[in-house]
């Protein structure tokens, strides 16, 4: 006779216990070179390079760029995060002049930039001229850069222009936004990958423990930062 | 104005280039670099000022480094993105001092310097060939091992854009250069970028090349490319997929596993279409190369939907004239063969693009909307349908006369196509000046030129009514048909002789026209059917032969007087005809040979068995009664009706003398 069991849906996922778990996880060897070099990766496209030259120094680990253009790099997006557009590009030029001959995007982005740092510090006419002078020509070219400069300059329609339609563009956000562009461009233009590796493999983490959820109970990693094992729910 | 409050007016800084004070030449220098990077409204307006010779003038006269390497990279950005810029650096003389200062020693100066080689080569304005004057390229070529990245990439960039005829490639791949490029694959990205990139342009339409990557290091070379179709970077992708194809162009014999290679590839480039920029915009042409002459490919795209895919970017507002050219070029390519191909573009409203196209200023783009109409006209359903509107046929006819011979050649091939069976067409070109123009070019110099407007009048003649090839022959004249007849390319040949099978074909008005010149234009296809040794001439002239054969009395004699003439009666094999009778290879000229001796005999004829004689005693019968069990079937049926035509004339005769 044979007997048919239908279990319940919750129940037929698979239970790992919290020590089945730690057994296979200690059963996984990570390399330490490999964690050195995610860590230098990280370091040198975060642009630490004081820690990143401790660290090749202390670990040995050979960074994957000369740590010289890093310097650079930084001094580029600090220019950018300090309001000092002028600067920045004159750097970049200096390091690579095709980064922003053939980059017409960015290049409206940082004269863009320009535009709303004049507006700021409350030069009204000059911030008028420069945007004549320099960001009309390239609207000309491209309409979704005249839509953006249309947007900028409203910013001198305003009185309180911090709280205005268009006030995010005043906000540091913006800034930060321009100089990650201008650095992830930088990047690119020295084989370099923009992202750093970390965060992905954490995103990976993420993805395969979703994936896992439907299909087993097991010690979950919840806080990221501590990495704890939770009990797996049953 | 606080925007150039650091910038003296541009007059002045135009002017400070030319200091005498070092501090103040570098400031200006500086000054003005920063000011037309990325902007080419400056870059205009300092070319109007006379800023480049002053900047060429630093670099050819200046040693200390910030001098040269600021001047180096000012020269660059001029030649960014803009025609006006490269020319105007390169009227200032300023190649042989960038290529002299690849030697300085300092690594700053020289990597400056091949950017702007980069940059200027860039552009088609750029004398390439001057690159392979004197030791040039070996310069260039040893900057390939240069120990900084940059360097390195920028060198194989200017390659890849230097490299443009078989001699270049030749000489590159003399001075060792696959060989370093193979190398510069083990590196960082961009180097890798634009190893592909000059890998691309050595393998263009070269099949020896090809071969030797193939082979390079037992297929490592090879194995990585195709790794690299599916690289992180979507403009990695882009070249080593470039790079395959140009291999897989140029190298019919090809390599292992390239079927399952180039399927993969036909995916990733439908996908690199949707790519911004120069990605993007590169991406149909190489699709175009990847699908030429590979039917399955071909079937396989069309079942991917490239089709609609291609037709929607075309009806894009504006596009690059690169893209515009590859999109259709991949859309002649995959419709050159797949009906169902032609009827999807056509279902896509493509004609308002296409003759837009026929419009645009650049040669390429014109060339290939020419080849996609080509494509398209293969097709008899459409050129019912689809492709008969003025709107369509106009345009393109006046590519006829377009400057370039490069469109002129498409342009012919394409209207060679349209006119073909239909009267609608035939009626425009008949309207325009298209006959005259097709005329004028079956008497250029250029053979492809001249075999592609005897093709398009061929076509034109085609089933056409009495008027039309009245008027052909009338402005092409018989002496210049027979002089095309006679050509020294064997392609004409074979053209003009079809042409006038197509005249003859028809009611005895049309039969006519090739007597205009009493049997001059008989006596030179003759010619050809005695000497040629290419089977599709032959063919085309016994069609010639049958064609008139089939005429009225006067004309079945013609021919009598020319394949069998009086006087070569003792001899049989002094008849024509016997000799494709009895060609044992080409079972069609057999076919032929036998029509034509059916409609020399055809009963009825007040001339029938004078001629049905004259041939018994050139041994026609004799011969025709061994070919009785003629292995082709069609030759068969055909040997049974001709020799019944010979015994229904004697019989005839029998009667006729028993009376």
């Amino acid at each position: 006779m044979r007997v048919c069991v239908i279990y319940p849906k919750s129940s037929s996922k698979k239970v790992i216990t919290k020590e089945e778990w730690e057994k296979k996880l200690s059963e996984v060897k990570i390399r330490k070179e490999d964690m050195n070099k995610l860590v230098m990766n990280f370091l040198v496209t975060e642009g630490y390079v004081e820690a990143a030259e401790k660290f090749q120094m202390e670990s040995g680990t050979q960074p994957d760029i000369d740590l010289g253009t890093i310097t650079d790099r930084m001094a580029v997006r600090k220019a950018v995060q300090c309001g000092q557009v002028e600067d920045a590009i004159e750097k970049v030029n200096d390091l690579n002049p095709e980064i922003l001959d053939t980059n017409p995007q960015l290049f409206f982005h940082l004269q863009q930039q320009r535009l709303i740092e004049l507006i700021r510090s409350g030069q009204v006419e000059e911030a008028l001229e420069f945007a004549q002078e320099e960001l009309a020509p390239r609207g000309e070219e491209n309409h979704a850069f005249l839509e953006e400069l249309e947007r900028t300059v409203a910013l001198l329609a305003f009185e309180d222009t911090a709280n205005c339609p268009v006030g995010e563009l005043l906000d540091i956000s913006q800034r930060q936004k321009t100089a990650s562009e201008l650095n992830a461009a930088i990047l690119t233009s020295q084989s370099h990958e923009k992202d750093p590796k970390l965060p992905s493999l954490l995103k990976m983490l993420i993805w395969a423990q979703n994936q896992l959820d439907e299909k087993a109970s097991y010690p979950r990693i919840n806080d990221l930062v501590n990495a704890t094992l939770e009990e797996p729910v049953t | 104005m606080p925007a150039s409050a650091a910038w003296a007016r541009p007059e002045d800084l135009v002017e400070s280039l030319s200091s005498l004070d070092n501090t103040a030449r570098l400031k200006a220098l500086r000054d003005v670099k920063n000011q037309i990077i990325g902007n080419k409204t400056k870059k205009l307006s300092y070319i109007k000022l006379g800023a480049v010779p002053r900047v060429v003038e630093i670099l050819a006269s200046d040693t200390e480094i910030p001098l040269l390497v600021q001047s180096a990279a000012a020269v660059g950005s001029f030649a960014c993105g803009i025609d006006a810029g490269v020319k105007a650096v390169l009227d200032s003389g300023v190649l042989p001092h960038l290529l002299k200062m690849l030697q300085n020693g300092d690594n700053k100066v020289v990597e400056a310097c091949a950017r702007s080689l980069k940059m200027i080569f860039h552009s088609p304005l750029a004398p390439k060939s001057d690159m392979f004057e004197g030791h040039r390229m070996e310069l260039i070529l040893e900057l390939l091992n240069n120990g900084s990245e940059n360097v390195a990439e920028v060198a194989a960039s200017v390659l890849a854009r230097c490299c443009e005829t078989l001699e270049h490639q030749q000489a590159l791949a003399d001075a060792g250069g696959l060989r370093s490029l193979v190398s510069l694959l083990a590196g960082s990205v961009k180097k890798q970028e634009a190893a592909l990139d000059a890998l691309a342009a050595l393998t263009k339409h070269n099949q020896q090349l090809s071969a030797i990557l193939i082979m390079m290091d037992q297929g490592a070379a090879l194995s990585l490319i195709i790794r690299l179709i599916r690289d992180k970077s979507p403009r990695m992708r882009l070249l080593a997929c470039m790079c395959l194809a140009h291999i897989g162009k140029a190298c019919p014999a090809g390599y292992g596993q390239e079927d399952e290679v180039r399927i993969n590839m036909l995916g990733i480039l439908m996908k690199l279409l949707d790519e911004p920029g120069q990605v993007g915009e590169d991406a149909p042409g190489v699709l175009a190369d990847l699908v030429t002459n590979n039917e399955e490919l071909q079937k396989i795209a069309q079942k991917e939907n490239a089709v609609e895919k291609l037709a929607d970017i075309l009806h894009r507002d504006t596009l690059p004239a690169k893209q515009l050219e590859g999109v259709l070029l991949a859309l002649a390519e995959l419709c050159s063969r797949l009906e169902e191909s032609r009827r999807q573009l056509l279902d896509s409203q493509v004609e308002a693009p296409i003759v837009a196209a026929f419009g645009h200023p650049c040669e390429g783009v014109k060339v290939a909307a020419c080849s996609c109409v080509k494509s398209l006209s293969r097709s008899v359903k459409n050129l019912r349908t689809a492709l008969t509107g003025e709107r369509l046929v106009i345009p393109l006819l006046q590519l006829l006369s377009d400057p370039s011979s490069a469109v002129q050649v498409q342009a012919i091939a394409a209207v060679g196509n349209i006119v073909l069976d239909f009267t609608l067409q035939k009626t425009v070109v008949m309207q325009s000046s298209g006959i005259d123009q097709l005329v004028h070019f079956a008497q250029s110099m250029d053979p492809i030129l001249r075999r592609n407007a005897v093709l398009a009048l061929k076509n034109l003649l085609y089933m056409a009514d009495s008027v039309v090839k009245g008027r052909v022959v009338n402005e092409l004249t018989v002496s210049t048909l027979c002089e095309l007849i006679r050509d020294s390319e064997e392609d004409v040949q074979e053209q003009a002789i079809s042409l006038v099978r197509n005249l003859a074909y028809g009611d005895p008005d049309c039969i006519d026209y090739v007597f205009a010149h009493g049997d001059l234009l008989l006596q030179a296809v003759e010619q050809q059917l005695s000497v040629s040794l290419r089977p599709e001439i032959s063919m085309q002239a016994l069609y010639v032969i049958n064609n008139v054969a089939a005429g009225n009395e006067r004309h079945k004699d013609a021919v009598m007087d020319l394949v069998a003439p009086h006087k070569a009666l003792s001899n049989t094999s002094g008849f024509l005809l016997n000799r494709y009778l009895q060609d044992m290879i080409n079972p069609q000229l057999r076919v032929v040979a036998v029509w034509c001796i059916i409609n020399l005999t055809y009963p009825g004829g007040t001339g029938t068995s004078s001629r049905v004689t004259r041939l018994k005693n050139a041994g026609v019968e004799s011969l025709l009664q061994k070919m009785a069990d003629d292995p082709c079937l069609d030759v068969k049926d055909r040997v049974k009706t001709a020799l019944e035509h010979f015994s229904t004339a004697v019989t005839l005769v029998a009667t006729t003398s028993g009376q």
